[in-house]
């Protein structure tokens, strides 16, 4: 198929209509409802203690090293799209069946150097929650 | 050139908008009902028969009730996060079809201009006519014949995260904080098996085009799951934690942390951030149903026209409804994970799982195996799977910590 632009169309007409209807739905409640403002009402409400400082404290490591790993490993998730579709649509017939082979063998080379990561990653004890 | 119809695609969007808040607002009736059959309730039955009106009642309310805005808050995240939600999730709609669909032609990769000229004009008329053709027909979606369909549908599912994360962070609440880590940390850990687990389906189907999936499924008569179970399995799974629900459902342990990241959220925000999570459900189900359940395939029922297009929403709708109850009859089946149980699955189990799957899946297709050695690799796999964590020598229990109570203030509570 060509690439049509016009595909995208739709997406745009619900993204704005989605936004309208999310604007909408954030002020139309505030306009009808009652608004009977009390000290208590506005604290944060921590099982009925009053509350002890904020909650702009420090938080665990663990959350940043997850968020780095996801990062790896969503980076190497969008390598491997494009091959699953391309591989044996694309190279398999014409002039591009020579390619067929190599790119096997570079995706398990890709495939190792991710595990060779991962077994790092769990050796160093990142997935070891505490 | 394949013509683009606003009228079709303003009726698709109210069409299916409409009915996905309507299934929401009804699932969440049937959550209410299937939690009281399973422990022995009535459930609601006061609004209407049977309780049917509950929905509207309930809708009004979020309208009608005061909107607190706590004084602590960071405004402008805390009134944008409940959009942000309800957004990300509905958005995903528009890649995933609902009912009848056709693949749209494709014309052959000749590699070269030169190569394309001469299919044209070998072909010409007969392309044209398949085209024409393609535009005569109403395809059931949002915005039909999009090629990047599953990277649309992941891009924007994994934005939900943003919501979380600066709902609960703005909220200025710690059991809002806590909820918004966890249920970050879990959103980004699973979502690495769930686009693992079908590059597997791709990989088969060669394309990410959800209509050409469904298509496949359907001339063969097979569908993915008898080729790809284990993949089917961590897929569902998956879902089940990126939706947070219950054995996932660290994010708003009540018991813990009272609401998790929406606890200081109010009326129609808090409906949003429901309304979100109910719309993020019927997504996965419509996904689960056409990755691995074939779409709107069902063997027998393949008729055309009129009546092909409403068996195909029908045999499509009920696939859906029956994963929904599935979601719900597993929330109160299966209690909660721990916390370090739900990440080390995610990392230990999931995604080493995921991989060797796919290697079983590059292997087969690359050496031309039978198609159905796929089944006894796949749950071999699985059987593999459960026997190593059986042999696994259990990690060692830690000792509690003992409580110090170290800062100044902290002190004086407990005195």
């Amino acid at each position: 198929m060509d690439f049509a632009l016009s595909t995208y169309y739709p997406i745009f007409l619900f993204l704005a209509f989605l936004i309208l209807f999310a604007i909408a739905g954030t002020i139309v409640p505030h306009l009808v409802g009652p608004q009977r403002i009390t000290p208590v009402k506005q604290m944060p409400y921590e099982s009925g203690m009053d509350p002890i400082g904020d909650a702009r404290k420090r938080y665990d490591v663990k959350f940043y090293l997850i968020a780095i790993l996801f990062l790896v490993f969503d980076v190497e998730l969008l390598f491997l799209y494009p091959w699953a579709v391309s591989a044996y649509e694309l190279f398999s017939e014409g002039a591009l069946t020579a390619l067929k082979e190599p790119i096997f063998w570079e995706v398990l080379v890709f495939l190792a150097t991710l595990a060779v990561a991962y077994l790092y990653a769990w050796r160093r004890g990142v997935f070891k929650w505490r | 050139m394949i013509e683009y119809n606003l009228v079709a695609s303003i009726l698709t969007i109210a069409i299916v908008f409409g009915a996905v808040q309507g299934i929401c607002a009804y699932s969440i009736l049937a959550e209410r009902k299937i939690s009281a059959w399973l422990q022995e309730r009535l459930g609601p039955n006061r609004v209407g028969p049977l309780g049917l009106l509950q929905p509207i009642a309930d809708g009004v309310k979020f309208v009608l009730k005061e909107q607190v805005i706590p004084d602590h808050v960071d405004r402008v995240f805390y009134l944008v996060a409940p959009s942000i939600a309800v957004v990300t999730a509905s958005i995903a709609l528009c890649a995933v079809p609902v009912g009848r669909t056709t693949p749209a032609p494709v014309k052959p990769w000749t590699g070269t201009v030169a190569g394309e000229q001469q299919f044209l004009a070998q072909h010409g008329p007969e392309w044209k006519q398949t085209v024409e053709q393609y535009n005569d027909t109403y395809q059931f979606m949002i915005a039909p014949h999009l090629d990047i369909g599953f990277l649309f549908i992941f891009a924007t599912g994994s934005l939900a995260a943003y919501a979380i994360v600066l709902g609960g962070w703005s909220s200025n609440n710690k059991y809002s904080l806590l909820g918004s880590l966890r249920a970050s940390a879990q959103m980004i850990s699973y979502e690495i098996p769930m686009g693992m687990a079908i590059l597997g389906v791709v990989l088969f189907a060669g394309s990410l085009n959800p209509e050409k999936i469904i298509q496949d499924q359907a001339d063969s008569g097979m569908w993915n799951i008898f080729y790809h179970p284990l993949a089917c399995i961590l897929f569902v799974t998956a879902v089940f934690a990126e939706c947070n629900r219950l054995p996932f459902d660290l994010a708003e342990t009540e018991q813990e942390l009272v609401g998790g990241y929406h606890t200081e959220y109010s009326g129609m925000k808090f409906a949003f951030f429901f309304l979100g999570e109910y719309t993020h459900m019927v997504t996965t189900s419509l996904l689960v149903t056409l990755f691995f359940f074939g779409g709107w395939h069902f063997w027998g029922l393949n008729f055309d026209g009129f009546l092909g297009v409403v068996f195909k929403l029908i045999i499509f709708v009920t696939k859906m409804l029956a994963f929904i109850a599935f979601y719900m009859v597993i929330r109160w089946t299966i209690p909660r994970f721990r916390f370090d149980q739900l990440m080390g699955m995610a990392w230990k189990v999931f995604i080493p799982l995921t991989l060797i799957n796919l290697l079983a899946t590059l292997l087969v297709k690359h050496y031309g195996l039978p198609l159905l050695v796929l089944t006894p690799i796949s749950l071999g796999l699985l059987l593999a799977a459960g026997w190593f964590t059986l042999v696994l020598p259990p990690e060692p229990q830690r000792s509690p910590i003992p409580f110090r109570p170290t800062s100044p203030t902290a002190r004086t509570v407990m005195r």
